[in-house]
């Protein structure tokens, strides 16, 4: 009886989602017809076996990124090779003891107020904000060769608001071993060494504006928040942010640094006018414009990358003296990635296995709640209300596309 | 003047760092002390004039500037306010020591620990080859959360007295206890102690030997929080002091 009604259930939610893609591809603000086929592309890849990740790397890069937090639940541990129904334990109360870098993490997430929603009450930012040191302290726990920096919390904030505290935690671990690897060393040579890949860029691109920048002697350090933070840090629009994490989830650990490239380029105008002076150049380039264009800079970001690829540019400026681990271990990453089940399958495999996926605990409440449901499911009943669902959304989406070419109004009595 | 015998390398490092029309001298200044003693906050609160709602962790280097008068004359104070994690000052921070005119020490009066790196801070500076030649001064900040007191004045002042430099405790944020009627709370502290540097920065330049500026009698009003102007500010040669 459970059984039956799990699946029952289970198969609503997919019909919910369903209904909820076709909502938002009618219904969006944005006046973006390739949304729809966006998101339906999304859809099909997250459930073609083995999961379909060259699409849902594009989809992440290009115009509008993922498009809704919900979308992002379900594609970013995939872009990270994450089972979302093996996902690690809440923290227990000892992750706090003992650990060197407790005091660093706490002092910066208590003053880290600016990264929660502005209407957020102080009470549930309060939870959040221990959630934030829970989750920082147990992966820096799970991985004692990574070292905390300022400007982690920032990056880990990003992760819990959108998929809760315990896929957050798999995906820092995934990211601080391999895209934030280099930033966690002992020292911060290796960063210093990513940061090095600026200027190479800059002299391709605008050799007038590079000459410019090495007169006034700027450096580089301006650009060293936006580097290990992946923009989290400077940006005021959390909508913002999540769209460039988007396309960093799916690129290559050093597409920061092209992104930061394309930024400075931007603004070389204003660049080139200011006082050839390192404090003027350095004070204009660290204070970002909150307007920027931001899916011409990321299409920008990508050409340059392709134009200039880190080999290339590691040849002209002497740059490989230095081994980024980042760089190095990124192609086994991205292989890794290739062999995904979708999660249907990883579902089942789960029960199968017996693995345990205990579900306390607020965090990722969608996913967590289907694997328990999953867990217990009856598979006949399963397959028969997945194929209703299916059914269902599609014609829910033959009769949304047709009330489309009558007209919105229609549409809108229809719901 | 205790120190005069600097004020000839000084200036000349002044001179050749100044780029902008003869009128606007610019006097840089850096910031360090440990992660969260206030270090934003006390900058901020100079530039900006007042204390910032929320200040987070400053990853990196953060600069502000602001533009000042001393007896006519315009002066740029430039502040590089410095993250305070370990790990940014060891190799990322150096850029900025370069052409440094000043060095303000800061220390949280109610956090021991961050009064004890102090030496830490002093060997960083002396190996970027900022030496007692060049303006120091050490403050102590968050006066305003006396009941939590654990850096004493006393033990403070003999610090300071050793390293041969001022001690200011002051607070960035106490200022709006103050807010109407009198405007002498520790609020005008934060201004009256850059100021009190770029007096004697000013002082160090050969050009305005002349007159003792009237202005910096401002800094008398320093040390409410404590009687912090020991031997070390007596020695250091502000011009009104």
């Amino acid at each position: 009886m459970d059984g039956w009604m799990d699946g029952w259930m289970d198969g609503w939610m997919d019909l919910l989602y369903i209904i909820y893609l076709i909502f938002i591809c009618f219904f969006s603000t944005e006046p973006n017809v390739g949304r729809k086929q966006k998101l339906t592309e999304i859809h099909q890849a997250l459930i073609s076996d083995p999961v379909d990740i060259e699409t849902l790397k594009r989809a992440a890069a290009t115009r509008g990124g993922l498009l809704t937090d919900e979308v992002r639940r379900k594609v970013w541990p995939k872009l990270l090779n994450i089972n979302v129904y093996n996902l690690p334990h809440r923290p227990g109360r000892d992750v706090r003891d003992n650990h060197r870098d407790h005091n660093q993490v706490v002092l910066d997430v208590r003053r880290s107020m600016k990264r929660f929603p502005k209407g957020m009450p102080a009470s549930e930012r309060a939870v959040l904000q221990e959630q934030l040191v829970d989750v920082i302290l147990e992966v820096l726990k799970r991985n004692p060769q990574l070292h905390y920096y300022q400007g982690y919390h920032d990056v880990a904030v990003s992760l819990l608001l959108v998929v809760g505290e315990r896929m957050a935690i798999a995906m820092l671990d995934t990211l601080s071993n391999y895209h934030l690897r280099d930033f966690m060393d002992p020292t911060m040579d290796s960063t210093k060494h990513i940061l090095n890949y600026l200027m190479p860029i800059l002299e391709q691109v605008d050799a007038e504006l590079y000459d410019f920048m090495m007169r006034a002697e700027v450096g580089t350090i301006f650009a060293l928040s936006w580097l290990i933070t992946w923009f989290g840090h400077v940006l005021s629009e959390f909508k913002h942010t999540l769209r460039l994490y988007d396309f960093f989830l799916s690129s290559h650990p050093l597409m920061p640094i092209y992104l930061a490239a394309t930024i400075v380029l931007h603004r070389e105008k204003e660049v080139k006018q200011t006082e050839c002076d390192m404090a003027m150049v350095h004070h204009l380039l660290s204070r970002i414009p909150q307007d920027l264009p931001y899916e011409l800079l990321i299409s920008q970001a990508r050409d340059l990358f392709a134009r200039y690829p880190p080999s290339l540019l590691a040849r002209r400026a002497a740059l490989q003296s230095h081994k980024s681990l980042s760089i190095s271990t990124f192609q086994a990453f991205q292989l890794s990635t290739l062999h995904q089940r979708p999660d249907s399958v990883l579902q089942r495999l789960t029960k199968a296995h017996g693995a345990a996926t205990s579900g306390h605990g607020l965090g990722a409440a969608l996913s967590r709640d289907r694997g328990q449901l999953w867990g217990k499911g009856n598979r006949m009943v399963k397959m028969a209300v997945w194929g209703l669902s299916a059914t269902l959304g599609a014609a829910m989406l033959a009769v949304a596309q047709t009330a489309m070419e009558w007209g919105p109004d229609v549409l809108l009595q229809l719901f | 003047m205790a120190d005069s015998g600097s004020s000839g390398e000084f200036s000349a490092s002044l001179t050749s760092s100044t780029l902008p029309p003869p009128r606007t001298r610019i006097f840089k200044i850096i910031v360090i002390g440990d992660s969260g003693v206030g270090k934003t906050c006390l900058t901020y609160r100079f530039c900006a004039g007042k204390f910032p709602e929320k200040t987070e962790a400053t990853i990196g280097v953060d600069f502000r500037e602001r533009l000042v008068e001393i007896d006519g004359e315009k002066i740029k104070i430039q502040l590089w306010d410095t993250a305070g994690q370990e790990r940014f000052r060891k190799s990322m921070v150096q850029h900025y020591y370069r052409n440094v005119h000043a060095v303000v020490f800061v220390y949280d009066i109610t956090n021991a620990a961050s009064f004890r790196n102090l030496p830490a801070w002093i060997e960083e500076c002396r190996q970027h080859a900022l030496g007692n030649e060049v303006p120091r001064i050490l403050v102590g900040n968050k006066c305003d959360l006396q009941d939590s007191v654990q850096v004493g004045t006393e033990v403070a002042q003999q610090f300071a007295d050793t390293h041969s430099m001022p001690l200011f405790e002051t607070s960035a944020k106490n200022s709006n206890i103050l807010k109407d009627g009198s405007s002498r709370g520790s609020s005008d502290h934060v201004e009256a102690i850059f100021m009190t540097v770029a007096h004697k920065l000013r002082s160090q330049k050969p050009l305005v030997l002349s007159q003792p500026s009237d202005r910096a009698g401002g800094t008398v009003n320093l040390s409410s929080c404590g009687d912090s102007r020991g031997e070390g500010a007596r020695s250091w040669g502000c011009s009104s002091c």
